[in-house]
């Protein structure tokens, strides 16, 4: 697992509270939202605020966040490439 | 900047005796908010919370908060839908009595698809009385 993917699935757990979960129960292409994972629109907010606070990345719109938020995947390359994705 | 006084009613959809924001003294939509609630022994909730010793109840320095919180949105929200839609990491550190002149801050940490973060504090003489996080969803 790259360092970049490792820390965003930490954030992930961390800022949702996912108690008991570790990283590599996080399938890589699994979706955020809906199946999956599993959260909701109130855990966006607080993944939007975290991507912000440790990665210094703002998601400045619906759109960037839906493709952002498709799974750790592209959460990662987001962050990687914030102008790309 | 002059003490907001009578635009409350026209911003807010609240009502007595559910309007719990008295003035608004600072505002910068988007990013923070200052106002003031007087509390006195009128207060119908007082009569029972509690009989002989009265005290404002924890949740109601939360909808404080949130009423205040609805002066960081820039435009009236009178008519409009909006909602409460979590509280996170609320703490309640001292009692909130008669005679109490709150100060309920308020700073906006965040908005993503219609949902903004608000971090508020309830003070009263410069002592902390209530923090606590509060989501507030806008239809």
């Amino acid at each position: 697992m790259s360092d970049l993917k490792l820390r965003v699935k930490e954030m992930i757990i961390e800022r949702l509270k996912l108690e008991g979960m570790t990283p590599d129960q996080i399938d890589d292409d699994a979706p955020l939202f809906g199946e999956g994972l599993g959260l909701d629109s109130i855990d966006a907010l607080e993944l939007v605020l975290g991507i912000e606070q440790v990665f210094g990345v703002k998601i400045e719109d619906e759109a960037a966040g839906l493709k952002a938020f498709r799974s750790v995947q592209s959460l990662t390359d987001f962050i990687a490439e914030p102008t790309k994705a | 900047m002059l003490p907001e006084l009578t635009g409350i009613p026209a911003h807010l959809p609240h009502r007595y005796p559910f309007l719990l924001v008295d003035r608004v003294i600072e505002r910068e939509p988007g990013v923070r908010a200052v106002a003031e609630k007087l509390v006195t022994n009128g207060e119908p909730y007082l009569q029972g919370h509690f009989e002989g010793r009265p005290l404002v109840p924890g949740v109601l320095l939360l909808e404080m908060l949130a009423q205040a919180g609805g002066f960081l949105e820039a435009e009236s929200l009178h008519g409009a839908a909006i909602f409460l839609a979590g509280v996170q990491d609320a703490r309640f550190k001292a009692p909130a009595l008669p005679g109490d002149r709150l100060r309920l801050e308020v700073q906006a940490e965040g908005a993503f698809a219609g949902l903004m973060k608000i971090r508020g504090t309830v003070s009263c003489e410069g002592r902390e009385l209530c923090t606590a996080s509060l989501l507030v969803k806008r239809l």
